[in-house]
């Protein structure tokens, strides 16, 4: 196929996709919406998470720490400011997330391959230890309830906190946000991070300061994760400390693993499969996170591509970022 | 002075456990790089079999003897039907392996005994509790400590004292070189494996009376292990042994001087040794 068809082909599939995701609202009930709203926000998550693992080559156990820090700083923003803009919640919950990124990643990247996947579980069980013993602020084992304010659009103040309304608010922020991961990683600065990861002494020989990208990635990246994070707090308009606990990390762990961590779209993939198979697992048996288990190691096993790499070697086309899913930058 | 003993006594008694735990965990992080997150897992399996046992026959002793031994037969299964056939695909999927495992495992024990903790008396001598040095203290915790010490001992003489032991020793130092030797490491792995779950096993079995069984066991010790391991140096055994004493005593203090920092007591700790020393305390610069 000429390179430009292809081209034009990807065109009119992201416009028919953009289409499909406009007219939700009028396919989906209003219990399926809110199923699909999530999986928009678990995609953010799991697209942020991606940016670590399949880009950078760092395996991290805690980015639950970064979800869970931006869903209670959203809420501890809308408690604490009464009257504060819904837009400047959820900025002040990025920009906390990313002074805590930037704190924990000057400590953490210090260190590389398994003392980093280590310890980032050891600052996850921290920052979980901070939210249960912070009763004061954080409600300790009793969350967090918040009300969202409507948001203001200038001429007019929109109920965003559910419904249709909530799945577009959704769809434009956390899309934009994805779509920003997207571009990032197709700058210099992003291609230069998958280049550390395949040869770090060459890129320090050519000049680049590695540790300043890593930094800058992993910082960035925790504020994506937190910014998922406010939003599943609007979500469920409650914050527990679900939000920050190792499951959450395992969950989104599973995600992009499933998904595919070669291709950028594949963690979205898994966000999908995952949130719509323990939807359908759940309502079958409690045992739920076992099937998830098993299938999570038969794909370590089996398909180390996860979901997108299959897809990618069954239509035999498009070269994989990663091929055999074999990530480097582990010593 | 009464008080402070029994902390003293209480943190040798975790430190035991931890170090049970985390020296099987350091060696297999040693020879092969993997660190496996369902070796703790492999602690809360030994006390849920131990508990079962104790169930069935009422004898805590055929507990301490049995459930290690299961272990050893999964720890060796484990390695060999499962991580050895994700080796090819690095680090990261060895690693993802042992998570997912761990992940099937904790589930795997909710199901077939309950998320409810349960307690595991034990009785005999062991129930009783002993005059020591003018301060009453139960015998049960002490016989912890020494069951570890006993085992430490064991692992030790092994190690250095015995051709297996120097084999290991070679290939936590050089693998690929002790291979070249003409040394079958892959077999070597496996037994170190399944003995370092066996051990964990012996730690389950030895926590389930004290702290009771429960499924969130694994997790609490996990990152325990974890801070043992990279503050002692990883593949160390004798940076185990010492921040294993450490950790345990820092617990056990930490909840006596100040109850609501002590958890964070350990993570300053661990952060002061990764800035001033990040191969750990007995690591070797790499």
């Amino acid at each position: 196929m000429m390179a430009s068809q292809k081209a034009m082909l990807h065109r009119v599939g992201l416009a028919l996709a953009l289409a499909l995701l406009l007219v939700m609202p009028w396919l989906l009930g209003s219990y399926q919406l809110r199923l699909f709203t999530e999986a928009v926000i678990f995609s953010l998550y799991a697209v942020s998470y991606n940016m670590l693992l399949g880009y950078a080559g760092l395996l991290s156990f805690g980015h639950a720490m970064f979800f869970g820090w931006g869903a209670f700083s959203f809420a501890v923003a809308l408690n604490h400011f009464p009257g504060i803009p819904l837009m400047g919640a959820v900025m002040l919950a990025v920009a906390s997330t990313t002074v805590i990124g930037l704190v924990v990643g000057v400590l953490l990247l210090r260190v590389k391959g398994t003392p980093f996947a280590l310890l980032t579980l050891a600052f996850n069980a921290l920052v979980f230890a901070i939210g249960i013993k912070w009763h004061s602020v954080t409600g300790g084992d009793d969350g967090l309830s918040i009300a969202t304010p409507a948001l203001n659009l200038g001429f007019t103040d929109l109920v965003v906190s559910s419904g249709p309304n909530f799945y577009y608010f959704t769809l434009v922020i956390v899309g934009a946000a994805i779509a920003f991961a997207w571009y990032f990683t197709r700058t210099a600065m992003g291609q230069s991070v998958l280049l550390i990861r395949e040869n770090e002494e060459r890129m320090r020989f050519l000049g680049y300061n590695t540790n300043v990208s890593r930094l800058i990635l992993f910082v960035l990246s925790g504020a994506l994760a937190g910014l998922a994070g406010s939003f599943y707090a609007i979500l469920n308009s409650f914050v527990s400390l679900d939000a920050v606990s190792i499951e959450m990390t395992t969950k989104v762990l599973l995600m992009t693993f499933i998904g595919g961590t070669g291709q950028f779209l594949g963690p979205v993939a898994g966000a999908f499969f995952f949130t719509y198979v323990q939807n359908f697992l759940s309502d079958l048996t409690d045992n739920w996170p076992l099937i998830m288990g098993a299938l999570f190691i038969a794909m370590v096993l089996w398909v180390p591509g996860g979901l997108a790499g299959l897809a990618a070697k069954l239509s035999g086309g498009r070269k994989d970022d990663d091929p055999d899913g074999t990530l480097a930058g582990m010593e | 002075m009464g008080e402070a003993a029994v902390f003293f006594l209480h943190g040798l008694a975790y430190a035991g456990l931890l170090f049970l735990v985390s020296s099987g965990l350091t060696l297999v992080f040693g020879m092969m790089n993997v660190l496996n997150f369902a070796h703790a897992s492999f602690y809360m399996l030994g006390a849920y079999f131990a508990y079962s046992i104790l169930c069935f026959t009422g004898n805590f002793w055929l507990a301490l003897a049995i459930s290690p031994i299961i272990l050893l037969v999964i720890g060796a299964f484990v390695e060999r039907f499962l991580l050895r056939k994700v080796h090819v695909h690095g680090h990261v999927h060895e690693l993802l392996l042992t998570f997912g495992l761990a992940y099937i495992i904790q589930e795997a024990v909710k199901l077939l005994w309950g998320t409810t903790p349960m307690a595991m008396p034990v009785a005999g001598f062991l129930a009783e509790t002993v005059n020591f040095f003018g301060v009453v203290y139960p015998i049960y915790r002490l016989f912890i400590f020494c069951l570890s010490a006993l085992l430490g001992l064991g692992m030790a003489l092994v190690l250095f004292k015995t051709r297996i032991g120097i084999i290991v020793r070679a290939a936590v130092d050089d693998s690929p070189m002790v291979d070249a030797l003409g040394i079958n490491v892959p077999m070597v792995f496996m037994g170190v494996f399944a003995v370092g779950a066996a051990l964990s096993g012996f730690a389950g079995v030895a926590a389930g009376p004290l702290l009771s069984v429960f499924p969130g066991m694994a997790g609490s010790i996990l990152v325990d292990a974890f801070v043992v391991i990279v503050m002692g140096g990883m593949g160390s055994l004798g940076g185990a042994v010492l921040a294993s004493f450490i950790i345990g005593e820092l617990q056990s203090f930490g909840v006596l001087l100040f109850p609501d920092f002590s958890l964070a007591l350990i993570y300053m700790l661990m952060a002061l040794v990764l800035v001033l020393k990040p191969e750990g305390l007995f690591g070797e610069k790499q």
